[in-house]
């Protein structure tokens, strides 16, 4: 409500207490001209203090609410950050294990396989295999 | 005064928060594609082979990889998105 804005919070319970007093003036004052129409001010002095009251404490609890919510999202955020870089050290610590192990498996090929390369020729049907299964 | 009752008994707000939760952005890492498997060459060595074959083990540990922790993200990613009350 854009009247919260410019207005104290005070202003309202004011208005509602003078309200009241009004109220009780016109029915103790007996001489009092228009008594009537002072009623009717008083009456109406009273919904709106009650009803903008109303309305402050609805806006700050919805406020309440928000700041509560933002900072649950900006907790979550930091924890989904972390969560990132935790995943993301783990698939490189992974990636350079299995590169190391392959690099590891070709020194081993380079220095035991290539013994049998000449004695062992490789048919054309495995390499069709092997590329079909690759494919 | 009856009536001015009535009124405030029936006057009510509904406000919605204005406050929106973002599903977190993957690391550019696990959006990374898997490579294709090395096919092996016309009259390839033994040890050739036997490379071929290793590199292809290699791609598909990193790729396995890769899948791994993807699902772990999204399995973390969707608790926390869920925490929010």
């Amino acid at each position: 409500m854009w009247l919260l804005q410019y207005l104290p919070n005070w202003i309202f319970p004011a208005v509602f207490f003078a309200g009241i007093i009004l109220y009780l003036v016109t029915k103790t004052i007996s001489f009092l001209p228009q008594a009537k129409l002072f009623q009717a001010i008083a009456a109406a002095l009273v919904f709106f203090g009650t009803y903008m009251t109303g309305a402050i404490s609805n806006n700050d609890t919805w406020l309440k609410r928000v700041n509560e919510l933002q900072l649950q999202i900006s907790k979550l955020e930091t924890k989904s950050q972390e969560t990132n870089t935790k995943i993301v050290t783990k698939v490189l610590t992974k990636r350079e294990y299995y590169r190391e192990q392959g690099t590891e498996v070709i020194k081993y090929v380079d220095r035991e396989i290539v013994k049998y390369d000449e004695s062992c020729k490789i048919p054309q049907e495995v390499v069709e295999a092997h590329n079909k299964a690759a494919k | 005064m009856k009536k001015y009752l009535l009124i405030l008994l029936l006057s009510g707000c509904s406000t919605v928060v204005p406050v929106a939760q973002k599903f977190p952005q993957a690391p550019e890492i696990l959006q990374q594609p898997c490579k294709p498997l090395k096919p092996a060459e016309a009259n390839i060595s033994l040890s050739q082979l036997t490379k071929t074959v290793v590199e292809n083990y290699t791609e598909y540990h990193q790729c396995s990889g890769l899948a791994d922790a993807w699902r772990e993200w999204y399995t973390q990613q969707k608790k926390l998105f869920e925490e929010l009350k």
